[in-house]
Order: C-alpha cells, then structure tokens, then sequence
C-alpha cells in the first residue's frame, strides 16, 4: 500500500467572469501529493486560487480539468474522510462547545458513551476542558478556532484541509495557535494541507511548501523543508536552517510579489 | 438580556449589592407604568372637562362596562368565538408561512418561479378581500380565520425565506463535509439558523391576526368581539367600545408575553453573547 494519501493531478479550474463571454482561467495544471502524515503548507499571491485546491479535495467544486484523489480514489462527491477547517472558526452559534464538537460523531452515528469520551478528549488535546457548556459567543476568537479544531480532529480523518486558519487571529494568538498545530498535527498522524500566504509559516509548520504563482496560477515549486521537529514558532530564526529554507521559498515567491498586479 | 444579568448576579453578589438589585426591579416596574397611569389619569380628567364624555368615555366608566360585562355574562360567547378565530387563524397562518418560507428558501429553482407571484400578492392589501372571504367561507368563523392566517402567512413566510436564505453556504459544506445528510442538515443548520427570523415573524404577526379578525367580524358576522365594538360604537356606547379595545389589549400582551418566553427559551444561545470568559 503506497503512502500516497492525496493526489492532485494536472487541476485545472476556470471561474466564469462577471460580465465577460471568456471565462478567467484560475488554476493551471497543478499537480503534487501529499504523503501520509506529512504537512504540506501552499503559498500563492492572493486570489491564486488555493482555497479553491481546497474546496477541490473536500469534493465541495469539481476541478475543470484534472482530478485530485484521496487514497487512490477519485473525489466525484462530498468528500466526509477529510477533515475541513475554514478561515473563520464557523461554529455553529446555536450549540453549545461540546454539542459543536460532538456534531459529526452524531452525524456518523457513534453511540452516546463514545461520543462523550471522544469529545472530552478532543477538547482537552486543544485545551478548551471546563468551557464545554459555553455558546461560541462566549470565546474568544482563538478558543473558537480551537473548537473548530477539535470538531475536525474528533473524528479522525486521515488529512485535514486548513484554510488561512489564523489568518484572522492576533500575532500572540497566531504563534501559540501554530505551537499547538505543530504538535497536534503530529500526535494525530494525520496529513494536512494547509493554505496560507505567510512565508514563515508556511516554512515553521509544513514539511512541503508548495509555492503557487498568480492567476492563472500553476506550480513554481514544492520545496522539501527538512528542519528537524519539533520546531519553535515563537522565534523562527532559532530554528537551525530556517535562514537557507526562507530563502528557498522566498526566492520562487519573490517573482511573483514583483509582478504583481492585482491585491 | 438584563434580566439574565440580574439573574446571575443575584448568586455571588455580596449582601448590599443582592439587597439593590431587589429594590431596582420594583422600581423599574414603576417607571415602566407610570406613562401608562398618568395616561389614564389625564383621560379620567380631561373627560367632559376638555371632551364631551360621549365621544371618549373616561377609565372609570369603560372599567365599569368591563365588569358588567363579565358578570353578566354577556361577552363570553364573543370571547370565546374571537379567540377561537384568533389562534386558529395565527396557528394556520404561522405554519403556513414557516412550510412555505422554508421550502422556497431551500429550493432556489422553486423560488424563482414562486416568488413573483407571492411578491405580488404580498402587495394586495388583504383587508379588501374580506367581503370576498365572506362570500367564499361564509359569515361565521371560516371567514375570519381565513382573512387572519392570509395576514399572519405573509409576514412568517418572508422573514422564514430571508432567514433560510441567509444561511452562510460556508456553514452548509462545512457540514455536509462532517457527513450530514439532508435531513440532518435541515435539523442541525437551517431549523436552527432561521429560528430567530421565525420568531420574529412570529412576534410582528400578533397584532396582525388581531387585525385580520377583527375587520372580519366588523365586515359580517353573527358572534364576536369585532362585533360587539361594532355594535358598541353604532349605538353611541363609547365605554363598551373602549371595553371592548381592552380586552384585545389583554388578547395581545399576553400573546406577545407567549412569544418572548418562547423566544427566550429558543434563542438562549443569542441572549448569552458577552457573559464568558474574554482569553486564549
């Protein structure tokens, strides 16, 4: 059995644009895979088309042309073995922290008494213990991405697709976030693809950086990142090679910030 | 949401803080009726004083034509017609509206075709179509509960669509990536994102069956409180139509009352924003 988790093979996608007969062609042959238990972070300009890579392996779009597999199967469908967790924490407002996490297990039909020792677990591996009764409202923005976090994490899926997950949170929030992902991400085994258009995060977090170009974007480069873990996402520059790994993937994305044309 | 605060509080606060919370509440139940007592006040004084007590009564005479009423016994079959036609009326036009609401707000293809016809209707003012209704269902309750759930549907139905419709689609993959199937999509995402536009649909549709009802009965009937007022009014009784207008009174703050406990216990999830913990 190969170790091959997900496939992204030639992707294509062309978006219909506002007004216009030709439509704007936003993807271009992309190609690459993602191992098992592996993390692989992808940088592009904004509105290169990542999230739509996304949205393509959870089977939420299909690709125009090309295909992406998910251990050697085609994804036609809503794809429920992956795991999804999007820009903002998007919890449902109307449960409770417990009731949000313990969702899926209800959706897949786990008995009662799993349910609550896998949600108890899940909450305690991102650190929400004793805030289970709480209404999203109630947390902060970080303790609502780490909710969202664990409602993915409890039911196990074998590769986790991470939108610009901390985009939005504070620099502090940010770095403790990426700290508790780097470890969470290798406790559970699990392969993750996560977008985003930080360089040093990109570089602290995955084992691949695959670096995107702008629209129509196809692949410039998808750079090993050998740093030995774990690493510190509190002072990036302490981290044994990081300069020489920056620089790798600066130097495919640099091109593309210097012709930019729209941000 | 103050009283929820008030509530908790009233556990930990020390003695003397417990001790002004309890005489605020008091208070503020007097500020609340004060407007509504000097109110009465200035109609008990301006009543043949200002205006001619034919023309608007005064409090102690309608309080007076309310309990001969009661006594004798002679509103009850009024009552008792008005209020069947009332909750009939709201119950149909309520469920109608969240069905409907909810149907078209699920199905886009549907809501294409559908909503023209329902915008247009929307726009036809409901209360000419109660001689129609009268000819159609009769003059007995079938009109007015008809001419009252037309009324009431509109409303739910439009705040039901717009909310179902609001329902962030990120939410929705989001779910369907967990593994929901369509029902449980319906019961865990939509029932719950679009509770809040149904309940205020249901709120501004109160006074709105009220309405219905009432122009029913003042256009045809043999029973009710429409009536009665009608009847009050066209034999120069300004006290019994006054009386009358109070019991609707009462007919719609305790309905209204209904609906905000019911709201209050839907909606717990919104009234608790801002009262945890603010930290990573």
């Amino acid at each position: 059995m190969s170790d091959r988790v997900l496939a992204f093979d030639g992707i294509g996608q062309d978006f219909p644009a506002p007004g216009q007969r030709t439509k704007v062609r936003v993807l271009d042959g992309i190609s690459f895979e993602v191992d098992r238990g592996k993390f692989v972070a992808v940088i592009g300009p904004s509105g290169c088309g990542k999230s739509t890579l996304l949205q393509m392996a959870a089977g939420l779009l299909a690709p125009t042309r090309g295909a992406v597999h998910h251990r050697g199967r085609k994804v036609t469908e809503i794809n429920t073995e992956v795991g999804f967790v999007p820009q903002q924490a998007q919890l449902f407002p109307w449960k409770t922290l417990a009731e949000n996490v313990e969702l899926p297990l209800l959706l897949r039909g786990i008995a009662a008494s799993e349910r609550r020792e896998r949600v108890a677990n899940a909450l305690a591996s991102v650190g929400l213990t004793g805030f289970e009764q709480h209404f999203p409202n109630q947390l902060s923005g970080g303790m609502q991405k780490r909710g969202s976090i664990a409602r993915t994490l409890v039911y196990r899926p074998d590769i986790i697709l991470m939108d610009e997950p901390f985009g939005a949170l504070d620099a502090q929030t940010r770095m403790v976030m990426q700290s508790d992902l780097q470890a969470l991400s290798m406790d559970a085994g699990a392969s993750v693809v996560f977008v985003t258009h930080d360089i040093t995060e990109a570089v602290l977090l995955a084992d691949h950086v695959v670096v995107l170009s702008q629209r129509p974007s196809r692949l410039l480069a998808n750079i090993p990142i050998d740093l030995p873990r774990p690493r510190n996402m509190f002072e990036p520059f302490r981290n044994p090679g990081f300069e020489a790994a920056y620089d790798a993937v600066w130097i495919e994305f640099r091109s593309q910030i210097e012709t930019g044309r729209v941000h | 949401m103050t009283e929820l605060a008030y509530d908790a509080s009233e556990g930990t606060a020390p003695l003397h803080r417990r001790l002004a919370a309890n005489a605020a509440r008091p208070l503020q139940w007097l500020l609340k009726l004060l407007p509504g007592i000097a109110l009465l006040l200035f109609w008990q004084w301006a009543s043949g004083r200002l205006i001619k007590e034919i023309y608007v009564s005064k409090p102690t005479a309608v309080a007076q034509r309310l309990y001969e009423l009661f006594m004798s016994g002679e509103i009850y079959p009024h009552l008792w017609t008005t209020g069947q036609e009332l909750v009939l009326g709201y119950v149909i036009g309520v469920a109608g509206g969240v069905i409907g609401g909810y149907t078209l707000g699920r199905s886009p293809r549907l809501a294409r075709i559908f909503e023209p016809y329902v915008m247009a209707f929307y726009g036809v003012p409901k209360i000419a179509l109660a001689p129609l209704f009268i000819i159609w269902f009769g003059i007995g309750m079938g009109s007015k509960i008809a001419l009252a759930s037309i009324m009431v549907f509109f409303l739910v139905f439009y705040n039901v669509f717009a909310g179902v419709r609001s329902v962030d689609r990120e939410l929705v993959n989001l779910t369907l990536v967990m593994g929901a199937n369509q029902r449980q999509l319906t019961y865990h995402v939509f029932l719950p994102a679009a509770a809040p536009f149904v309940m205020l649909g249901m709120r501004l549709a109160i006074p709105y069956s009220v309405i219905g009802v009432i122009v029913g009965e003042f256009t045809s009937s043999a029973q009710g409180l429409g009536l009665f007022i009608h009847e009050a009014s066209s034999t120069y009784d300004p006290a019994g139509v006054f009386a009358g207008i109070v019991i609707l009174l009462a007919f719609v703050t305790v309905a209204n009352f209904l609906a905000g406990r019911l709201e209050r216990r839907l909606l717990r999830w919104r009234a608790l924003s801002g009262a945890g913990p603010i930290d990573v």
